[in-house]
Protein backbone atom coordinates (compact mmCIF):
# COMPACT_ATOMS: atom_id res chain seq x y z
CA UNK A 1 0.00 0.00 0.00
CA UNK A 2 1.28 3.36 -0.53
CA UNK A 3 0.68 6.17 1.69
CA UNK A 4 2.21 9.15 0.03
CA UNK A 5 -0.68 10.34 -1.05
CA UNK A 6 -2.07 10.41 2.44
CA UNK A 7 1.02 12.37 4.18
CA UNK A 8 0.92 15.06 1.20
CA UNK A 9 -3.05 15.39 1.90
CA UNK A 10 -1.69 15.92 5.31
CA UNK A 11 0.61 19.07 4.62
CA UNK A 12 -1.49 22.44 4.36
CA UNK A 13 0.45 23.25 0.84
CA UNK A 14 -0.23 20.05 -1.04
CA UNK A 15 -3.91 19.77 0.41
CA UNK A 16 -4.54 23.10 -1.21
CA UNK A 17 -3.31 22.30 -4.41
CA UNK A 18 -5.21 19.00 -4.35
CA UNK A 19 -8.43 20.57 -3.19
CA UNK A 20 -7.90 23.14 -5.90
CA UNK A 21 -8.33 20.53 -8.20
CA UNK A 22 -10.78 18.44 -6.83
CA UNK A 23 -13.17 21.41 -6.06
CA UNK A 24 -14.74 21.53 -9.42
CA UNK A 25 -15.88 18.40 -9.59
CA UNK A 26 -17.24 18.34 -6.18
CA UNK A 27 -19.00 21.38 -6.99
CA UNK A 28 -20.41 20.20 -9.79
CA UNK A 29 -21.43 17.08 -8.55
CA UNK A 30 -23.02 18.98 -5.74
CA UNK A 31 -25.08 21.37 -7.68
CA UNK A 32 -26.20 18.35 -9.74
CA UNK A 33 -27.04 16.35 -7.19
CA UNK A 34 -28.88 18.67 -5.58
CA UNK A 35 -31.00 20.11 -8.01
CA UNK A 36 -31.84 16.28 -9.05
CA UNK A 37 -32.69 15.78 -5.31
CA UNK A 38 -35.04 19.12 -4.64
CA UNK A 39 -37.05 19.26 -8.12
CA UNK A 40 -37.81 14.65 -7.65
CA UNK A 41 -38.69 15.74 -3.76
CA UNK A 42 -40.92 18.56 -5.11
CA UNK A 43 -42.25 17.60 -8.00
CA UNK A 44 -42.21 13.76 -7.79
CA UNK A 45 -42.95 12.30 -4.70
CA UNK A 46 -46.36 11.06 -4.84
CA UNK A 47 -48.60 12.25 -1.98
CA UNK A 48 -48.33 9.44 1.18
CA UNK A 49 -51.91 8.11 2.24
CA UNK A 50 -51.39 9.03 6.14
CA UNK A 51 -48.66 12.32 5.83
CA UNK A 52 -49.55 13.79 2.72
CA UNK A 53 -46.79 15.73 0.65
CA UNK A 54 -45.37 16.32 3.80
CA UNK A 55 -42.97 13.32 3.10
CA UNK A 56 -41.18 16.27 1.04
CA UNK A 57 -40.24 17.55 4.04
CA UNK A 58 -38.86 14.35 5.57
CA UNK A 59 -36.41 13.99 2.22
CA UNK A 60 -34.57 16.82 3.15
CA UNK A 61 -34.78 16.63 6.91
CA UNK A 62 -33.36 13.01 6.74
CA UNK A 63 -30.51 14.12 4.59
CA UNK A 64 -29.22 16.83 6.95
CA UNK A 65 -30.14 14.79 10.07
CA UNK A 66 -28.07 11.62 8.82
CA UNK A 67 -25.05 14.04 8.17
CA UNK A 68 -25.24 15.91 10.97
CA UNK A 69 -24.08 12.32 12.63
CA UNK A 70 -20.83 12.59 10.90
CA UNK A 71 -19.61 15.89 12.47
CA UNK A 72 -18.37 14.25 15.87
CA UNK A 73 -16.44 11.05 14.03
CA UNK A 74 -14.50 13.69 11.51
CA UNK A 75 -13.67 15.44 14.31
CA UNK A 76 -12.80 12.82 16.75
CA UNK A 77 -10.63 11.70 14.39
CA UNK A 78 -9.15 14.88 12.83
CA UNK A 79 -8.77 15.41 17.21
CA UNK A 80 -6.73 12.29 17.62
CA UNK A 81 -4.60 12.90 14.90
CA UNK A 82 -3.83 16.39 16.06
CA UNK A 83 -3.20 15.11 19.47
CA UNK A 84 -1.18 11.68 18.41
CA UNK A 85 0.52 13.38 15.05
CA UNK A 86 0.71 17.27 15.83
CA UNK A 87 -0.96 17.17 11.81
CA UNK A 88 -1.43 21.05 11.54
CA UNK A 89 -4.20 20.18 8.74
CA UNK A 90 -6.51 17.76 11.00
CA UNK A 91 -6.62 20.99 13.52
CA UNK A 92 -8.01 23.41 10.25
CA UNK A 93 -10.25 20.91 9.37
CA UNK A 94 -11.45 20.66 12.87
CA UNK A 95 -11.86 24.02 13.52
CA UNK A 96 -14.48 24.64 10.79
CA UNK A 97 -16.40 21.38 10.99
CA UNK A 98 -17.63 22.23 14.78
CA UNK A 99 -19.49 25.48 13.60
CA UNK A 100 -20.79 23.88 10.00
CA UNK A 101 -21.42 20.99 12.52
CA UNK A 102 -23.90 23.33 14.94
CA UNK A 103 -25.27 24.43 11.84
CA UNK A 104 -26.13 21.12 10.50
CA UNK A 105 -27.82 20.32 14.08
CA UNK A 106 -29.71 23.56 14.05
CA UNK A 107 -31.22 22.60 10.53
CA UNK A 108 -32.34 19.28 11.80
CA UNK A 109 -33.87 20.76 14.17
CA UNK A 110 -35.72 23.62 12.61
CA UNK A 111 -37.12 20.91 9.68
CA UNK A 112 -37.72 17.80 12.14
CA UNK A 113 -40.24 20.70 13.95
CA UNK A 114 -41.91 21.73 10.86
CA UNK A 115 -42.96 18.55 10.07
CA UNK A 116 -43.64 17.27 13.51
CA UNK A 117 -45.71 20.86 13.42
CA UNK A 118 -48.17 19.15 10.78
CA UNK A 119 -47.92 15.45 11.95
CA UNK A 120 -47.62 15.69 15.62
CA UNK A 121 -49.61 18.87 16.28
CA UNK A 122 -46.44 20.41 18.00
CA UNK A 123 -43.41 22.47 17.31
CA UNK A 124 -41.48 20.85 20.25
CA UNK A 125 -41.68 16.96 20.98
CA UNK A 126 -39.93 16.20 24.39
CA UNK A 127 -41.10 12.43 23.89
CA UNK A 128 -39.11 11.50 20.38
CA UNK A 129 -35.62 11.20 21.64
CA UNK A 130 -34.06 11.46 18.28
CA UNK A 131 -35.12 15.62 18.81
CA UNK A 132 -33.64 15.31 22.26
CA UNK A 133 -30.62 13.80 21.56
CA UNK A 134 -30.07 16.25 18.31
CA UNK A 135 -30.48 18.76 20.78
CA UNK A 136 -27.77 17.89 22.85
CA UNK A 137 -25.66 16.97 20.16
CA UNK A 138 -25.81 20.83 19.14
CA UNK A 139 -25.37 22.17 22.75
CA UNK A 140 -21.88 19.71 22.60
CA UNK A 141 -21.03 20.97 19.48
CA UNK A 142 -21.91 24.39 20.58
CA UNK A 143 -19.70 23.98 23.64
CA UNK A 144 -16.44 23.07 21.26
CA UNK A 145 -17.38 26.43 19.65
CA UNK A 146 -17.40 28.43 22.57
CA UNK A 147 -13.57 26.47 23.80
CA UNK A 148 -12.50 27.29 20.78
CA UNK A 149 -13.58 30.87 21.16
CA UNK A 150 -12.34 30.87 24.33
CA UNK A 151 -8.28 29.95 24.39
CA UNK A 152 -6.50 32.35 22.64
CA UNK A 153 -3.04 30.24 21.90
CA UNK A 154 -3.60 28.61 18.58
CA UNK A 155 -2.51 25.93 19.87
CA UNK A 156 -3.10 25.23 23.33
CA UNK A 157 -6.89 25.76 21.58
CA UNK A 158 -6.73 23.24 19.02
CA UNK A 159 -5.46 20.40 21.52
CA UNK A 160 -8.11 21.36 23.80
CA UNK A 161 -10.54 21.20 21.08
CA UNK A 162 -9.18 17.91 19.99
CA UNK A 163 -9.64 16.47 23.88
CA UNK A 164 -13.33 18.22 23.97
CA UNK A 165 -14.02 16.20 20.54
CA UNK A 166 -12.88 13.23 21.70
CA UNK A 167 -14.65 13.30 24.74
CA UNK A 168 -18.29 14.69 23.12
CA UNK A 169 -18.32 11.52 20.31
CA UNK A 170 -18.37 9.11 22.99
CA UNK A 171 -20.55 11.06 25.18
CA UNK A 172 -22.83 12.16 22.23
CA UNK A 173 -23.36 7.88 21.92
CA UNK A 174 -23.80 7.08 25.80
CA UNK A 175 -26.42 10.85 25.25
CA UNK A 176 -28.26 8.46 22.58
CA UNK A 177 -28.76 5.70 24.11
CA UNK A 178 -29.53 7.38 27.63
CA UNK A 179 -32.37 9.45 25.93
CA UNK A 180 -34.09 6.03 23.95
CA UNK A 181 -33.99 4.06 27.28
CA UNK A 182 -35.40 7.87 29.12
CA UNK A 183 -38.02 7.87 26.65
CA UNK A 184 -39.50 4.29 26.13
CA UNK A 185 -40.59 5.10 30.31
CA UNK A 186 -42.20 8.01 29.34
CA UNK A 187 -43.86 6.52 25.67
CA UNK A 188 -47.47 6.50 27.24
CA UNK A 189 -47.59 10.17 26.83
CA UNK A 190 -46.74 10.15 23.18
CA UNK A 191 -48.42 11.32 20.34
CA UNK A 192 -50.06 9.23 17.80
CA UNK A 193 -48.02 8.44 14.42
CA UNK A 194 -44.95 9.76 15.88
CA UNK A 195 -43.32 7.06 13.40
CA UNK A 196 -42.41 8.03 9.89
CA UNK A 197 -43.16 4.52 8.71
CA UNK A 198 -45.39 5.57 6.22
CA UNK A 199 -42.83 6.96 4.21
CA UNK A 200 -40.88 3.97 2.80
CA UNK A 201 -41.56 3.46 -0.73
CA UNK A 202 -38.95 3.23 -3.48
CA UNK A 203 -40.68 6.48 -4.59
CA UNK A 204 -39.38 8.27 -1.38
CA UNK A 205 -36.27 6.98 -0.53
CA UNK A 206 -34.73 6.87 -4.00
CA UNK A 207 -34.93 10.76 -3.68
CA UNK A 208 -33.75 10.49 -0.22
CA UNK A 209 -30.64 8.75 -1.44
CA UNK A 210 -29.79 11.36 -4.05
CA UNK A 211 -30.58 14.00 -1.62
CA UNK A 212 -27.99 12.38 1.34
CA UNK A 213 -25.08 12.11 -1.39
CA UNK A 214 -26.38 15.70 -2.44
CA UNK A 215 -26.12 17.24 1.47
CA UNK A 216 -22.47 14.67 1.60
CA UNK A 217 -20.88 16.78 -0.98
CA UNK A 218 -22.00 20.00 -0.23
CA UNK A 219 -20.52 18.99 3.66
CA UNK A 220 -17.45 18.17 1.57
CA UNK A 221 -17.56 21.48 -0.31
CA UNK A 222 -18.21 23.76 2.70
CA UNK A 223 -15.87 22.26 4.84
CA UNK A 224 -13.07 21.96 1.48
CA UNK A 225 -13.45 25.75 1.21
CA UNK A 226 -13.13 26.58 5.21
CA UNK A 227 -10.40 24.57 5.52
CA UNK A 228 -8.54 26.37 2.38
CA UNK A 229 -9.38 30.17 4.39
CA UNK A 230 -7.62 28.73 7.33
CA UNK A 231 -4.67 27.29 5.35
CA UNK A 232 -3.90 30.58 3.47
CA UNK A 233 -4.47 32.42 7.17
CA UNK A 234 -2.03 30.30 9.14
CA UNK A 235 0.65 29.93 6.63
CA UNK A 236 0.01 33.61 5.02
CA UNK A 237 4.12 33.61 5.77
CA UNK A 238 5.14 30.84 3.53
CA UNK A 239 6.27 31.73 0.32
CA UNK A 240 3.70 29.75 -1.78
CA UNK A 241 0.87 32.00 -0.33
CA UNK A 242 2.86 34.86 -1.41
CA UNK A 243 3.40 34.04 -4.39
CA UNK A 244 -0.38 32.80 -4.71
CA UNK A 245 -1.45 36.28 -3.70
CA UNK A 246 0.90 38.15 -6.16
CA UNK A 247 -0.45 35.92 -8.73
CA UNK A 248 -4.07 36.45 -8.11
CA UNK B 1 -41.92 12.02 -17.21
CA UNK B 2 -44.20 14.98 -17.38
CA UNK B 3 -46.96 12.72 -16.25
CA UNK B 4 -44.93 12.14 -13.28
CA UNK B 5 -45.48 15.04 -12.11
CA UNK B 6 -47.90 15.32 -9.19
CA UNK B 7 -49.64 18.80 -9.90
CA UNK B 8 -51.81 20.17 -12.68
CA UNK B 9 -51.48 23.79 -11.77
CA UNK B 10 -48.62 26.20 -9.95
CA UNK B 11 -51.44 27.29 -7.31
CA UNK B 12 -51.68 23.47 -6.63
CA UNK B 13 -47.64 23.09 -6.32
CA UNK B 14 -47.18 25.80 -4.09
CA UNK B 15 -50.23 25.11 -2.04
CA UNK B 16 -48.58 20.80 -1.42
CA UNK B 17 -51.59 19.43 -0.44
CA UNK B 18 -52.31 22.33 2.31
CA UNK B 19 -48.50 21.34 3.62
CA UNK B 20 -47.66 24.75 1.68
CA UNK B 21 -46.25 26.77 4.77
CA UNK B 22 -43.93 23.68 5.72
CA UNK B 23 -43.04 21.97 3.01
CA UNK B 24 -42.01 25.80 1.46
CA UNK B 25 -39.96 26.52 5.03
CA UNK B 26 -38.22 23.80 4.97
CA UNK B 27 -36.94 24.25 1.80
CA UNK B 28 -36.24 27.90 2.19
CA UNK B 29 -34.45 26.86 5.70
CA UNK B 30 -32.03 24.62 3.81
CA UNK B 31 -31.93 26.95 0.36
CA UNK B 32 -30.69 29.42 3.22
CA UNK B 33 -28.32 27.19 4.83
CA UNK B 34 -26.76 25.70 1.86
CA UNK B 35 -26.24 29.23 0.32
CA UNK B 36 -24.95 30.49 3.28
CA UNK B 37 -22.25 27.86 4.16
CA UNK B 38 -21.11 28.32 0.55
CA UNK B 39 -21.03 31.75 0.15
CA UNK B 40 -19.64 32.50 3.59
CA UNK B 41 -16.47 30.73 3.11
CA UNK B 42 -16.00 32.21 -0.58
CA UNK B 43 -16.48 36.18 0.76
CA UNK B 44 -14.30 35.10 3.67
CA UNK B 45 -11.45 33.87 0.95
CA UNK B 46 -11.86 36.97 -1.14
CA UNK B 47 -11.31 38.93 2.58
CA UNK B 48 -8.12 37.33 3.39
CA UNK B 49 -6.85 37.64 -0.62
CA UNK B 50 -7.24 42.09 -0.14
CA UNK B 51 -5.28 41.20 2.93
CA UNK B 52 -2.75 39.23 2.49
CA UNK B 53 -2.46 41.69 -0.57
CA UNK B 54 -2.49 44.50 1.13
CA UNK B 55 0.66 43.55 3.85
CA UNK B 56 2.38 42.25 0.91
CA UNK B 57 2.74 45.76 -0.39
CA UNK B 58 3.01 47.34 2.72
CA UNK B 59 6.08 44.82 3.10
CA UNK B 60 7.56 45.62 -0.10
CA UNK B 61 7.61 49.80 0.81
CA UNK B 62 8.85 48.86 4.40
CA UNK B 63 11.69 47.02 2.62
CA UNK B 64 12.09 49.47 0.19
CA UNK B 65 12.03 52.69 2.73
CA UNK B 66 13.56 50.12 5.44
CA UNK B 67 11.12 51.03 8.05
CA UNK B 68 9.16 47.59 9.57
CA UNK B 69 5.34 47.98 9.21
CA UNK B 70 4.62 45.65 11.70
CA UNK B 71 0.73 46.72 12.26
CA UNK B 72 -0.06 45.07 9.14
CA UNK B 73 0.56 41.83 10.38
CA UNK B 74 -1.33 42.23 13.15
CA UNK B 75 -4.69 43.00 11.42
CA UNK B 76 -5.42 39.36 10.40
CA UNK B 77 -5.48 37.72 13.81
CA UNK B 78 -5.50 34.07 14.39
CA UNK B 79 -8.74 33.76 15.61
CA UNK B 80 -11.49 34.35 13.88
CA UNK C 1 23.73 9.17 46.49
CA UNK C 2 20.09 8.16 47.24
CA UNK C 3 16.65 9.10 45.95
CA UNK C 4 13.46 9.08 48.13
CA UNK C 5 11.17 7.28 45.78
CA UNK C 6 7.96 7.68 46.53
CA UNK C 7 4.91 4.64 45.54
CA UNK C 8 1.84 5.85 43.84
CA UNK C 9 -0.16 4.64 46.56
CA UNK C 10 1.68 7.17 48.35
CA UNK C 11 1.42 9.90 46.35
CA UNK C 12 -1.88 9.29 45.79
CA UNK C 13 -2.68 9.94 49.89
CA UNK C 14 -0.70 12.23 50.16
CA UNK C 15 -2.43 14.48 47.57
CA UNK C 16 -5.55 13.25 48.69
CA UNK C 17 -4.64 14.15 52.28
CA UNK C 18 -3.11 17.62 51.05
CA UNK C 19 -6.23 18.52 49.14
CA UNK C 20 -8.32 17.62 51.83
CA UNK C 21 -5.97 19.76 54.60
CA UNK C 22 -6.58 22.70 52.32
CA UNK C 23 -10.55 22.39 52.11
CA UNK C 24 -10.38 22.20 55.90
CA UNK C 25 -8.70 25.51 56.22
CA UNK C 26 -11.19 27.18 53.86
CA UNK C 27 -14.14 26.30 55.91
CA UNK C 28 -16.14 28.80 53.43
CA UNK C 29 -15.34 26.76 50.59
CA UNK C 30 -16.55 24.46 52.09
CA UNK C 31 -19.82 25.34 53.28
CA UNK C 32 -20.71 26.92 49.65
CA UNK C 33 -22.16 24.26 47.43
CA UNK C 34 -23.83 22.94 50.58
CA UNK C 35 -25.67 26.02 51.30
CA UNK C 36 -26.06 26.73 46.87
CA UNK C 37 -27.90 23.24 47.11
CA UNK C 38 -30.19 24.20 50.39
CA UNK C 39 -30.78 27.31 48.77
CA UNK C 40 -31.90 26.28 45.03
CA UNK C 41 -34.00 23.48 46.12
CA UNK C 42 -35.90 25.70 48.79
CA UNK C 43 -36.70 28.27 45.81
CA UNK C 44 -38.57 25.63 44.10
CA UNK C 45 -41.20 25.76 46.22
CA UNK C 46 -41.64 29.36 46.06
CA UNK C 47 -41.33 29.68 41.88
CA UNK C 48 -43.63 26.76 41.73
CA UNK C 49 -45.90 25.92 44.24
CA UNK C 50 -46.30 25.33 47.93
CA UNK C 51 -48.84 22.72 47.14
CA UNK C 52 -47.29 19.18 48.52
CA UNK C 53 -48.65 17.27 45.72
CA UNK C 54 -47.26 19.16 42.86
CA UNK C 55 -43.84 19.11 45.10
CA UNK C 56 -43.62 15.29 45.30
CA UNK C 57 -44.20 15.14 41.74
CA UNK C 58 -41.04 17.39 40.68
CA UNK C 59 -38.42 16.99 43.78
CA UNK C 60 -37.26 13.92 42.76
CA UNK C 61 -35.56 16.45 39.78
CA UNK C 62 -35.22 19.24 41.61
CA UNK C 63 -33.41 17.85 43.62
CA UNK C 64 -30.97 16.08 41.15
CA UNK C 65 -30.86 19.49 39.18
CA UNK C 66 -29.30 21.70 42.45
CA UNK C 67 -26.95 18.65 43.30
CA UNK C 68 -26.02 19.08 39.67
CA UNK C 69 -25.51 23.11 40.03
CA UNK C 70 -23.81 22.59 43.19
CA UNK C 71 -21.48 20.35 41.95
CA UNK C 72 -20.67 22.67 38.86
CA UNK C 73 -20.24 25.16 41.16
CA UNK C 74 -17.45 23.74 43.29
CA UNK C 75 -16.07 22.63 40.32
CA UNK C 76 -13.93 26.18 39.65
CA UNK C 77 -11.79 25.53 42.93
CA UNK C 78 -10.83 22.06 41.35
CA UNK C 79 -7.53 23.26 39.86
CA UNK C 80 -7.45 26.56 40.13
CA UNK C 81 -5.32 28.06 42.94
CA UNK C 82 -3.11 24.95 42.31
CA UNK C 83 -2.54 26.46 38.89
CA UNK C 84 -2.05 30.23 39.96
CA UNK C 85 0.03 29.21 43.13
CA UNK C 86 1.98 26.82 40.90
CA UNK C 87 1.92 23.68 42.65
CA UNK C 88 -0.26 22.10 39.27
CA UNK C 89 3.06 22.26 37.33
CA UNK C 90 4.70 20.93 40.27
CA UNK C 91 1.76 17.65 39.77
CA UNK C 92 2.12 17.44 36.18
CA UNK C 93 6.15 16.94 36.79
CA UNK C 94 6.08 14.21 39.13
CA UNK C 95 7.16 11.18 38.34
CA UNK C 96 3.72 9.00 39.83
CA UNK C 97 1.24 8.88 37.00
CA UNK C 98 -0.98 11.94 36.48
CA UNK C 99 -4.00 9.72 36.70
CA UNK C 100 -3.22 9.06 40.20
CA UNK C 101 -3.13 11.97 41.35
CA UNK C 102 -5.98 13.69 39.19
CA UNK C 103 -7.90 10.68 40.55
CA UNK C 104 -7.39 11.54 44.31
CA UNK C 105 -7.90 15.42 43.74
CA UNK C 106 -11.36 14.67 42.48
CA UNK C 107 -11.85 12.29 45.29
CA UNK C 108 -11.33 14.97 47.69
CA UNK C 109 -13.79 17.69 45.88
CA UNK C 110 -16.10 15.02 46.23
CA UNK C 111 -15.95 14.33 49.72
CA UNK C 112 -16.08 18.12 50.26
CA UNK C 113 -18.78 19.24 47.61
CA UNK C 114 -20.41 16.41 46.67
CA UNK C 115 -21.17 13.66 49.89
CA UNK C 116 -22.45 16.57 52.38
CA UNK C 117 -25.03 17.30 49.63
CA UNK C 118 -25.50 13.91 49.56
CA UNK C 119 -25.91 13.18 53.17
CA UNK C 120 -28.60 16.72 53.42
CA UNK C 121 -30.50 15.25 50.51
CA UNK C 122 -33.02 13.45 52.55
CA UNK C 123 -33.88 16.58 54.77
CA UNK C 124 -34.56 18.67 51.28
CA UNK C 125 -36.12 15.42 50.24
CA UNK C 126 -38.78 15.80 53.05
CA UNK C 127 -38.95 19.51 52.84
CA UNK C 128 -40.05 19.01 49.45
CA UNK C 129 -42.29 16.02 49.79
CA UNK C 130 -40.82 13.31 48.16
CA UNK C 131 -42.60 10.09 48.70
CA UNK C 132 -41.56 8.25 51.97
CA UNK C 133 -40.72 5.23 49.61
CA UNK C 134 -37.95 7.77 47.47
CA UNK C 135 -35.84 8.56 50.51
CA UNK C 136 -33.46 5.11 49.37
CA UNK C 137 -33.15 5.26 45.86
CA UNK C 138 -32.71 9.06 45.81
CA UNK C 139 -29.94 9.02 48.66
CA UNK C 140 -28.33 5.79 47.11
CA UNK C 141 -28.81 7.39 42.93
CA UNK C 142 -26.86 10.44 44.25
CA UNK C 143 -24.42 8.60 46.13
CA UNK C 144 -23.60 6.85 42.96
CA UNK C 145 -24.65 10.10 40.35
CA UNK C 146 -22.68 12.89 42.38
CA UNK C 147 -18.69 11.35 41.85
CA UNK C 148 -19.77 10.89 38.16
CA UNK C 149 -20.54 14.69 37.86
CA UNK C 150 -17.13 16.00 40.00
CA UNK C 151 -15.15 13.36 37.74
CA UNK C 152 -17.41 14.64 34.21
CA UNK C 153 -16.64 18.17 35.84
CA UNK C 154 -13.18 17.76 36.11
CA UNK C 155 -12.41 17.11 32.60
CA UNK C 156 -14.13 20.68 31.73
CA UNK C 157 -12.46 22.37 34.61
CA UNK C 158 -9.03 20.94 33.73
CA UNK C 159 -10.02 22.37 30.21
CA UNK C 160 -10.77 26.03 31.24
CA UNK C 161 -8.10 26.06 33.80
CA UNK C 162 -5.81 28.41 32.55
CA UNK C 163 -8.46 31.16 30.91
CA UNK C 164 -9.32 34.32 32.46
CA UNK C 165 -13.57 33.58 32.34
CA UNK C 166 -14.33 30.45 33.08
CA UNK C 167 -17.44 30.32 34.85
CA UNK C 168 -20.26 30.29 31.91
CA UNK C 169 -17.81 28.18 29.42
CA UNK C 170 -17.60 25.85 32.27
CA UNK C 171 -20.85 25.52 32.46
CA UNK C 172 -21.55 24.91 28.71
CA UNK C 173 -19.10 22.66 28.55
CA UNK C 174 -19.91 20.00 31.50
CA UNK C 175 -23.67 20.23 31.87
CA UNK C 176 -24.62 18.55 28.27
CA UNK C 177 -22.31 16.14 29.46
CA UNK C 178 -24.23 15.11 32.86
CA UNK C 179 -27.61 14.11 31.02
CA UNK C 180 -27.31 10.69 31.04
CA UNK C 181 -26.44 11.22 34.46
CA UNK C 182 -29.14 13.13 34.99
CA UNK C 183 -31.64 10.46 33.34
CA UNK C 184 -30.85 7.55 35.06
CA UNK C 185 -30.39 9.26 38.39
CA UNK C 186 -34.30 10.35 37.88
CA UNK C 187 -35.42 7.61 36.75
CA UNK C 188 -33.98 5.72 39.55
CA UNK C 189 -35.76 7.61 41.90
CA UNK C 190 -39.30 8.22 39.79
CA UNK C 191 -39.32 4.36 38.52
CA UNK C 192 -39.27 2.34 41.21
CA UNK C 193 -42.33 4.32 42.68
CA UNK C 194 -44.26 1.88 39.39
CA UNK C 195 -42.82 -1.34 40.31
CA UNK C 196 -39.67 -1.08 38.00
CA UNK C 197 -36.17 -2.63 39.58
CA UNK C 198 -34.44 0.05 41.70
CA UNK C 199 -31.13 -2.56 41.43
CA UNK C 200 -31.70 -2.48 37.73
CA UNK C 201 -31.15 1.83 37.56
CA UNK C 202 -28.26 1.61 40.30
CA UNK C 203 -26.53 -1.06 38.39
CA UNK C 204 -26.67 1.36 35.44
CA UNK C 205 -25.41 4.52 37.38
CA UNK C 206 -22.92 2.21 39.17
CA UNK C 207 -21.47 1.18 35.60
CA UNK C 208 -21.27 5.08 34.94
CA UNK C 209 -19.31 5.07 37.98
CA UNK C 210 -16.66 2.40 37.06
CA UNK C 211 -16.71 4.25 33.34
CA UNK C 212 -15.79 7.42 34.04
CA UNK C 213 -13.12 6.54 36.95
CA UNK C 214 -11.21 4.42 34.62
CA UNK C 215 -11.64 6.76 31.45
CA UNK C 216 -12.19 10.78 33.30
CA UNK C 217 -9.30 11.41 35.09
CA UNK C 218 -7.30 9.95 32.08
CA UNK C 219 -9.14 12.57 30.17
CA UNK C 220 -8.57 15.03 32.61
CA UNK C 221 -4.82 14.30 32.95
CA UNK C 222 -4.47 14.88 29.27
CA UNK C 223 -6.42 18.23 29.30
CA UNK C 224 -3.99 19.54 32.29
CA UNK C 225 -1.04 18.64 30.34
CA UNK C 226 -2.71 21.09 27.54
CA UNK C 227 -3.60 23.75 29.83
CA UNK C 228 -0.64 24.23 31.61
CA UNK C 229 2.60 24.73 29.71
Amino acid sequence: MNWTWFHKLGSPKSFYAITSRWLPWLIAAMGAFLVVGVLWALLFIPPDYQQGYTTRILVVHVAVAGTSLAFFPIMAVAGTITLVWRMKLADMVAKNAAPLGAWFSFVTLATGSLWGSVMWGTWWEWTDARLVSMLFQFFLLLSVVALRSAIEDNDKAARACALLSIVGCINVVIIKYSVEWWNVLHQPNSPVGMSNSGANGPEFWLPTLVMIVAVYLFLAVSLILATRNEILQRERKAQWVQDLVASS
Amino acid sequence: MIEAIQFSSFAEFLNMGGYGFNVWSVYSVFFVFVVVNLLAPLRRRKQIMKELKRRNILNENAQDSGQASDQASNSLGENQ
Amino acid sequence: MTVKHTSTSGAFFATLKRDLLIAYKRKNDLLNPFMFFLIVASLFPIAISPDPEQLSSISSGVLWIAALLASLLAMDNLYRSDYEDGSLELLLLSPQPLYFMVLAKNLSHWLVSGLPVVLVSPLIAYMLKLPAESYLPLFLSLLLGTPVLSLLGSIGVALTVGLGSRGLILAVITLPMSVPVLIFGTLAVQEPRFGAELAGYLAILGAMLFFTITLAPLASAAALRISVN
